[in-house]
């Protein structure tokens, strides 16, 4: 059988076979020089308790106790295989984290993984993350992740009937909220234009935009047009202020 | 690396309920923190006695400030945009406690959610992000509660990182200087302890209990019958989890205490179910595109077990994701044969509910997919039909001034109805015309 003989029995796939491994170790390399690395990875008994209390190795092909032994093995095929779409399982719940007796965080592993494959704008990164463009979009312009014009009943028929009556007159319904929250519709509040503009400048000297440019151009180029746009109306005013 | 004492630092003693770790890094985090702050990199922004602290254990006995009073909102997006009744329920206690608290559109999200769901960010940004709003709290003299556990989690390690790499500090406070986001004497400033909510409910856990047979009984509200299903948020317990509140009277100190503790302080039953420790299903990303995983997850590991096991009238959740996934996925249980009912909602919504908040209004549970009605009834609600259509009746009209364009009647309906008014305390004098969002046609509210 293909595979790993330690458990890894995902076949590993063509496309990681034909990247030369210079660059295999470069990526592995990319991820091991991150500061967090040395404070996530200890020994490992190969106990299996992260596995056992892992919500996604419940529904999926995924286990936390490979990463760290693959880590721990330096097996850089397998790791360069798993960063593309294996560790995309992972549910963020750190049950790993509290659970292991050598207080590894292979959740932790994972969000480093993903940070290197999203930096490295690997295709299938790119194909992982289509459907959450709205999210980003949201998020890098606003400054709020959700909103509740973004939980349309079409996109969710599976939350059942109730939803359909939640969504109508949702204008009305967050303007009756009696206090000052949960009023926007488009956003999750109000955010003030300074605090967006401080925002942008954080994403523009944090590599986050240049990361989005090479994850999705196009979206890329939606958000920068809310960005532009917002940076000039608070330059107007901030210059109209000081004639005032 | 600093071994001497720190001012933040307090251990009951003796230890109140049998522990695994007397100590935990996190001592060593609070002696770094002074340490820092002796040299003069950052300022620790404290808690005071104007904040109203009250002290809670928490899992190695440390002794966790927890501020009560003069507290500026970090909102939750998660709640605001999906769970309006949330953030709601918090403001009503906050009023109806009389504590003084500052609820500004200077904020943005911690970014987190994103980040544990795309990977689209980093540390240095997470981090930027974070002490932005740190220091926007500061600046106003109000000290910051989080709302949301994945905020509360994520800021928790990302003061960790901080204090432990000068690298990451290094990174940090260059962007900060340029956005005016340091002390005057160019210091990052690091709040004292960093607070969620449930911990503040669990800190008020008696007062809420005082307004229920108050307030509540008065109204003819009795939960003793109510049986709870408790569910803990990963982030807020699992991630940094020596930084959260254990308590004897909650499973000997062996399991988080908030929210299990205000439940039982209100006399409803909590019932313990084998599935306690698992996850909701979230999965940050899965939820919106992994939704078979989320749905099976939360159907077979949760729903399923809780109505076998306990049959519970209520879980009750401390946070945005857990809340959202369990009252979302009940219904499709259906096609499976596995349709279990069960009315789901925060600890802060369900003691408003018990203390006599309005369901609709303050509660806003005309978003909740779950089976909340039964639970009404036996929390003695019995009139909730009505409050309900009193509720849409409001709507209806609030929809109609609109449409026809009659804003000065629309103003003088809320001048009535609102019971705080929009940004009339932001710290600075908030103008509409400075907003990120309002005006412009994509997110034109
Ligand atoms: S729980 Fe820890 S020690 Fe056990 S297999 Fe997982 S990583 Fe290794
Ligand atoms: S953080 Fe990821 S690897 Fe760890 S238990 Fe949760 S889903 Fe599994």
């Amino acid at each position: 059988m293909e595979g790993h003989p330690y458990g890894y029995n995902i076949p590993i796939s063509e496309k990681t076979k034909s990247v030369p491994w210079e660059e295999k170790v470069r990526v592995i390399e990319e991820v091991k020089s991150d500061f967090r690395y040395e404070e996530f990875l200890f020994g490992c008994l190969n106990c299996g308790v992260c596995t056992a209390s892992c919500p996604s190795n419940r529904f999926f092909d995924y286990s936390p106790r490979e990463i760290v032994q693959r880590f721990l093995e330096e097996d850089i095929e397998v790791l360069y295989d798993m960063m593309h779409e294996y560790i995309w399982a992972c549910s963020q719940c750190f049950t790993c984290w509290i659970r292991c007796p050598f207080v590894n965080n292979p959740g932790g592993l994972v969000i480093i993984m993903r940070e290197v494959a999203v930096r490295n704008a690997f295709e299938a990164t790119k194909d992982l993350l289509k459907p959450y463009g709205r999210v980003l979009l949201k998020v890098m312009s606003t400054g709020n992740q959700l909103s509740a014009d973004m939980l349309q009943p079409d996109f969710f028929p599976d939350w059942g009937p109730k939803m359909l009556d939640n969504m109508e007159n949702v204008r009305a319904k967050r303007m009756a909220v009696p206090f000052d929250v949960g009023k926007a519709v488009k956003t999750a509040w109000e955010v003030s234009l300074e605090t967006a503009v401080e925002m942008y400048h954080i994403w523009r000297e944090t590599g986050i935009f240049e990361m989005l440019e090479k994850l999705d151009p196009n979206l890329y180029n939606v958000i920068m047009d809310i960005v532009e746009e917002n940076e000039e109306r608070w330059e107007e005013l901030m210059e109209e202020e000081e004639e005032e | 690396m600093g071994h001497g004492k720190s001012p933040y630092l307090k251990y009951a003693d003796p230890a109140p309920f049998p522990i695994l770790n007397k100590h935990s890094h996190y001592d060593h985090l609070f002696e770094e923190m002074h340490e820092l702050e002796e040299k003069g990199e950052i300022l620790v922004y404290r808690i005071t006695e104007e904040n109203k602290p009250v002290q809670v254990y928490t899992r190695t006995g440390r002794i966790k400030t927890i501020p009560t009073a003069k507290l500026w909102h970090h909102k939750s997006c998660g709640q605001c945009g999906n769970i309006p009744g949330y953030p709601a329920s918090i403001f009503w206690f906050m009023n109806k406690f009389g504590y003084d608290y500052l609820n500004e559109p200077h904020q943005t999200s911690c970014t987190a959610w994103n980040y544990h769901g795309s990977g689209t960010s980093n540390p240095v940004a997470l981090s930027a992000v974070w002490l932005r709003n740190m220091h926007q709290a500061w600046k106003t003299g109000y000290y910051p509660l989080i709302h949301c556990g994945t905020s509360f989690g994520s800021y928790k390690e990302t003061r960790e990182q901080l204090i432990f790499n000068k690298e990451l500090r290094d990174a940090v406070k260059p962007i900060l200087k340029k956005l005016g986001r340091l002390t005057e004497d160019g210091r990052i400033v690091i709040p004292q302890e960093v607070v969620h909510y449930s911990e503040w409910v669990h800190a008020n856990r008696h007062k809420i209990k005082e307004l229920y047979e108050k307030e509540g009984k008065a109204k003819g509200i009795d939960v003793s019958n109510v049986r709870v299903a408790i569910h803990n948020a990963c982030h807020v317990w699992k991630m940094m989890a020596d930084d959260y509140p254990y308590d004897p009277e909650v499973y000997g100190g062996q399991r988080p205490a908030a929210s299990t503790a205000v439940v039982k302080n209100l006399g409803a039953q909590v019932v313990d179910y084998s599935t306690w420790y698992d996850c909701c299903g979230f999965g940050f990303r899965h939820i919106l595109t992994e939704r078979e995983f989320t749905r099976s997850f939360a159907l077979q590991r949760k729903l399923k077990v809780i109505a076998e096991e306990v049959k519970a009238d209520l879980i009750v959740t401390h946070d945005t994701g857990c809340t959202t996934t369990f009252e979302k996925n009940q219904w499709i249980g259906k096609a499976h044969g596995m349709y279990n009912p069960v009315a789901v909602m925060s600890d802060v919504m369900f003691s408003a509910l018990a203390c006599g908040a309005h369901p609709f209004k303050v509660v806003q549970l005309y978003w909740n997919c779950s089976n909340y009605e039964p639970l009404l009834e036996k929390m003695g609600i019995t009139n909730w039909k009505e409050l309900r259509k009193e509720w849409e009746d409001t709507v209806k009209h609030i929809a109609a001034l609109e449409k026809e364009g009659k804003y000065d009647e629309l103003m003088e309906f809320f001048k009535e109805y609102d019971l705080y008014e929009p940004y009339s305390r932001t710290s600075d004098g908030f103008k509409r015309r400075r907003s990120a969002t309002a005006d412009m046609p994509l997110f034109k509210s």
